[in-house]
């Protein structure tokens, strides 16, 4: 099976609507950078646009590290008080975070791969294989994604509370797996991303569906698949509503059930509260700084132009 | 480079098999061989794209379908959270209701003021700086890190830190806008608290979006950049006449989710005034449909109707849906 | 090229993230031992009580899990806890009536107890066996009995309602600061306690208001009614009852004379003028004042007084609660009635100020002597065992919260901005009666 594991050669037979182009590969230079060089001007924007972006982030660092005295006063705190690592602490111990971030990286994960996966092989039939039916199957698709999410919440409790699934991971990992925006994604992706002919040419060496699927697919869906599983993961680590439903604090909880408890009494304790939202988002924040070349990277060769 | 292959139109339709295509043997024994081949070729051709769909249908019926029905069925009827199978029959008096409930059209207009507000400029402000961060730049990485960083943040951790800065009497915002003479704003009412809503939206998006159009700017050929300096245009008009006009389908795509997103924002609208329940402000300032629909269902533990504004924003995103791409046949035919 | 490039990136990035998994497993192996400890403890025939709460409880911040494990050895208690009860109460209703995912025990706030004995008593274990009841408040017993006589929740706390005010400030402007004196001025009516409010606004200093919130004053006024939401029939009467449109009426006018902050309580900038002494009194249970002293900066300490209340009335307070489903049903029926045993309730107000339903603690030591650091020497123990006592056995339904949510959230905060009361009173039903209907 050489011909699969090639990259795919053929120029694309056009490259932009209504402009011909004789040349379908940018030159390599075009991808590091722009065709122009920054000016100070475009320095200064993007400062402000990143803090902006990172400064709320910055902040919550900040309230952590306060009281709830110093926070309801003017001006407010610019910089760090002492508090932040006894508050960080107590989070710590109080939310039980280190086994909900265990239990949390092991759903999102089993569930971004699980997920990447069987939409990938189902954007693949939806994108590039006849089948009758396959309009209006896709059309449920597309329609599953517009379900409000917050009530399906009840019939699904009825549902696990039948199944006794209260306080194990499955409960929350299984609903999570139908993901509706994952097969429209690949599909969008795949439609441009897989040449017809790189199947055929699977098809003339007498390949089958499957094999076709795993040598040539899923290399090619690679990138999407991979920004699919950052946008599953990031989007599961970080969901409440349904966790808080079927978990609790001391029966498998996730990063969200685990900080619902935090600051509790009848005088909340807001920095204990920020410092908890801070340990929640600190892995994954750490996660997007020593990866961010690859995310970007995934990003940016994932994102679908049509 | 895979990606790069952009705007669909293949030149073949569909992965027909050219199975009829192969060199042809004469051998009779070769015959029956291709022939048990050929049959399995056909089964695979014939069932292996239901095999694929097969997994996310059957977790759809498992996990997705029961719901829909279930929320379908208690539509039609008066049932209380309390007690979600003590149905009592209502006919369609729950989606008749919604015609006059204020509520729901105020929730409505929300809903379609605060998505607007935080897409349209969210969209704008990502094309700007993914403009900026095509430029070739220092540090390219750490900019584009950067900007993704609030994507990385939970919806409820969020919304936490700007109720704090957007804090009426304390807050940083309203400490920066009388430090330049201005008034402090009450950010928990009116317009004021839809905008400061939409901002909570605009921060978690507005670099994601930027690194998918970057992506898009930086497929478009470089040669029709070089022809349009040729012509003499300028850096802007560049911008205007090349890339926005290559941009066109990624633009439609970011649109659709947006909106799709949009229509379903909640959990920024409950949390930006946890004190007042689930009413989003005290006029219902910034209540969205999705955090009307949570009222009646979680706090009012009205099930029945709850189920029914589900439906009913269902249908409505789906002619949303089917407007959208109307819009986006069109213009594809037409360019 | 780039794409095997990119691939081995990716293999790059995939490895570190598993080896980050792994650090993480590894960094909590120490925890997971605990774990299997405790369980394999289960094993060995020891029965683990499970006790799900909201807020505010502090039973084992008091100690009194480990008290009750060291009377009985073979019990494990272990406590699972929401910050908010807008999050507790949802999901246990939903477990409710599935009857899964329930704890042992489980609590209930005061606001949502008539909703439990009214729709899930048959889910709840009859604790009438369990607790006496002659050790509990007539009015707490009361609320965590059905209609057919099952008590399906022990009351814990409440919150008996003074007035706590700054003695500082009411000299400021001129007005008696001796407790006796003020409870004298506006006993019996809370329209005396709003005439106080205005000769208070004649010579109050700058900025400072004389009620902290709508919200707060309105919430009083309706707590010392007998009947305000609901009448004895179980029938919604909030919009007719004119005890309610008084209420609201009194407090709309003293937010539009500018008696009262603008303020919505348990938000950040109310607590900021408490700290700053923004304004002069306000309505509070006990369990107020250790919310005061800890929003106050230690100058204050000792600048608070405790006057009684115009009429009597309780703000909060919650229950305890067995669902049948537990696996230790009996266990926890048998922990829920010691939690809520006088001696218990009286070493939770010790602790954690958390004020007993059981008037037999008013005349022990615990009780009577107590003081608070922000109040000096005032005898907050007999003055909220008096009001406790004395407050009426109110009618309470199970859209309470709801009702009550609308007329503040949704009314009387609304003349702070500007509305008229008329208005305001229009939102508020409106918004209520939307909610209400099924």
């Amino acid at each position: 099976m050489t011909t699969t594991l090639t990259p795919p050669q053929q120029p694309a037979p056009e490259k932009t609507p209504g402009v011909k182009s004789s040349r379908s590969r940018r030159p390599r230079s075009a991808r590091a950078g722009g065709q122009f060089h920054a000016g100070p001007l475009t320095y200064v924007i993007l400062a402000l646009f990143t803090l902006g972006s990172l400064f709320p982030l910055f902040w919550t660092a900040v309230a952590a590290s306060r009281d709830n005295t110093r926070l309801a006063q003017s001006p407010p705190p610019f910089w760090f008080g002492a508090n932040l690592f006894d508050k960080a602490e107590v989070a710590w111990k109080d939310g039980n975070l280190g086994e909900a971030f265990i239990n949390t990286t092991f759903v999102a994960g089993t569930s971004a791969l699980t997920i990447c996966f069987l939409s990938t092989m189902a954007g693949f039939a939806f994108a590039k294989l006849r089948f009758k039916g396959s309009n209006a199957l896709l059309l449920v698709v597309i329609g599953t994604m517009m379900v409000p999410p917050q009530l399906s919440v009840i019939p699904l409790y009825m549902m696990v509370a039948k199944l006794d699934w209260s306080d194990q991971l499955q409960a929350v990992l299984l609903p999570s797996l139908v993901n509706a925006f994952g097969v429209f994604f690949m599909r969008q992706y795949l439609i441009q991303a897989l040449p017809d002919e790189l199947i055929e040419a699977g098809r003339v060496d007498g390949a089958s569906t499957w094999r076709i699927l795993w040598h040539i697919v899923f290399p090619i869906a690679r990138p999407a698949m991979a920004v699919l599983a950052m946008l599953k993961f990031v989007e599961t680590w970080n969901d409440f509503l349904w966790p808080f439903l079927v978990l609790t604090q001391h029966g498998s909880p996730t990063v969200q059930v685990a900080l619902a408890g935090l600051g509790r009494g009848y005088t909340p304790d807001q920095a204990l509260i920020m410092a908890g939202a801070l340990l929640g988002t600190l892995p994954l924040l750490l996660v997007f700084v020593i990866f961010g070349k690859q995310i970007v990277g995934g990003i940016m060769q994932g994102a679908v132009k049509g | 480079m895979p990606s790069r292959h952009s705007i669909a139109a293949p030149p073949v339709k569909g992965g027909a098999a050219p199975a009829g295509s192969r060199p042809v043997g004469s051998a009779p024994e070769d015959e029956r061989q291709r022939a048990k081949l050929s049959r399995r070729w056909q089964r695979d051709l014939r069932w292996s794209p239901y095999a694929f769909v097969a997994p996310f249908f059957l977790l759809f019926i498992a996990f997705g379908l029961f719901p829909l029905l279930y929320t379908g069925w208690a539509s039609l009827h008066s049932v209380e959270l309390t007690a979600p199978t003590d149905m009592e029959w209502a006919g369609l008096k729950n989606f008749t209701r919604i015609f006059d409930d204020e509520f729901f059209w105020n929730a409505a207009r929300n809903t379609l003021f605060i998505g607007i507000v935080s897409t349209v400029p969210q969209l704008a402000m990502a094309m700007g700086i993914a403009h900026l961060l095509n430029y070739k730049l220092r540090g390219s990485t750490f900019w584009r890190v950067s900007m993704l960083a609030p994507y990385a943040t939970s919806v409820a951790a969020a919304t936490l830190v700007f109720v704090l800065l957007f804090g009426r009497d304390y807050g940083m915002i309203n400490w920066a806008l009388d430090f330049l003479g201005i008034n402090p704003v009450d950010w928990q009412a009116g317009w004021a608290s839809k905008i400061a809503v939409s901002t909570i939206v605009i921060w978690r998006w507005t670099g994601y979006n930027a690194l998918i159009y970057l992506a898009a700017m930086q497929a478009i050929p470089h040669d029709l950049y070089e022809s349009a300096a040729l012509d003499g245009a300028s850096r802007w008009r560049q911008f205007f006449h090349v890339t926005l006009p290559s941009l066109r389908p990624t633009i439609l795509f970011t649109v659709v989710v947006s909106t799709i997103g949009a229509t379903q924002i909640f959990g920024e609208a409950l949390l930006f005034d946890a004190s007042k329940g689930a009413s989003g402000g005290s006029e219902h300032d910034f209540q969205t449909l999705g955090l009307y629909l949570y009222e009646q269902g979680w706090v009012n533990q009205h099930l029945g109707r709850a189920s029914a504004i589900a439906w009913t924003m269902f249908a409505i995103l789906i002619v949303i849906g089917l407007v959208n791409s109307v819009i986006s046949r069109r213009l594809r035919t037409s360019s | 090229m780039r794409a095997i490039r990119t691939a081995r990136h990716r293999a790059v990035v995939l490895a570190t993230v598993a080896a980050l998994g792994a650090g993480l497993l590894a960094g909590c192996a120490d925890d997971g031992k605990d774990e299997d400890a405790a369980s394999s403890g289960n094993s060995d025939g020891k029965t683990t009580i499970t006790v799900g709460l909201f807020g505010t409880f502090g039973f084992k911040e008091a100690g009194l899990y480990d008290e009750y494990m060291k009377q009985n050895p073979d019990i494990q208690i272990k406590e699972t806890v929401t910050e908010r009860n807008e999050n507790y109460y949802p999901a246990l209703l939903s477990h409710l009536t599935q009857n899964s995912g329930l704890q042992d025990i489980q609590g209930v706030e005061v606001g949502n107890i008539a909703e439990i004995t009214s729709t899930q008593a048959d889910k709840l274990v009859d604790l009438s066996k369990y607790g006496k009841k002659a050790d509990f408040l007539e009015s707490k017993w009361a609320q965590g009995t059905t209609k057919d006589g099952k008590t399906v929740a022990l009351g814990t706390d409440v919150g008996p309602m003074a007035i706590c005010y700054r003695k500082d400030i009411f000299e400021q402007a001129g007005l008696p600061t001796d407790r006796e004196e003020l409870a004298k001025l506006w006993e019996g009516d809370w329209a005396k306690f709003i005439d106080v409010g205005r000769d208070f606004k004649k010579n109050a200093p700058k900025g400072v208001t004389f009620m902290d919130s709508p919200g707060g004053l309105l919430n009083a006024v309706l707590s010392s009614e007998t009947e305000k939401f609901y009448n004895a029939e179980g029938e919604v009467i909030y919009k007719t009852n004119p005890a309610v449109k008084d209420a609201f009426d009194l407090t709309a006018d003293a937010a539009s004379e500018g008696l009262i902050g603008k303020q919505v309580q348990f938000q950040p900038a109310w607590d900021t003028t408490i700290a700053k002494g923004k304004f002069a009194a306000m309505s509070c249970p006990p369990w107020m004042l250790g919310y005061i002293e800890s929003k106050s900066e230690a100058s204050s300490a000792g600048k608070w007084d405790v006057a009684k209340a115009p009429k009597a009335g309780n703000w909060g307070g919650s229950f305890l609660a067995v669902p049948k489903a537990g696996k230790n049903a009996e266990e926890a029926a048998k922990l829920a009635a010691w939690l809520t045993a006088p001696e218990q309730q009286a070493t939770l107000f010790a602790k954690r100020g958390s004020f007993p339903s059981a008037p037999a603690t008013y005349e022990g030591e615990q009780v009577r002597a107590a003081k608070n650091k922000m109040t000096g020497d005032a005898p907050i123990g007999e003055i909220f065992g008096d009001a406790a006592k004395t407050s009426p056995v109110q009618v309470i339904g199970p859209k309470d919260q709801i009702i009550q949510q609308g007329l503040t959230d949704n009314g009387v905060i609304l003349v702070t901005k500007g509305k008229s009361a008329a208005q305001a009173w229009s939102n508020a039903i409106k918004t209520i009666d939307n909610n209400l209907e099924k």
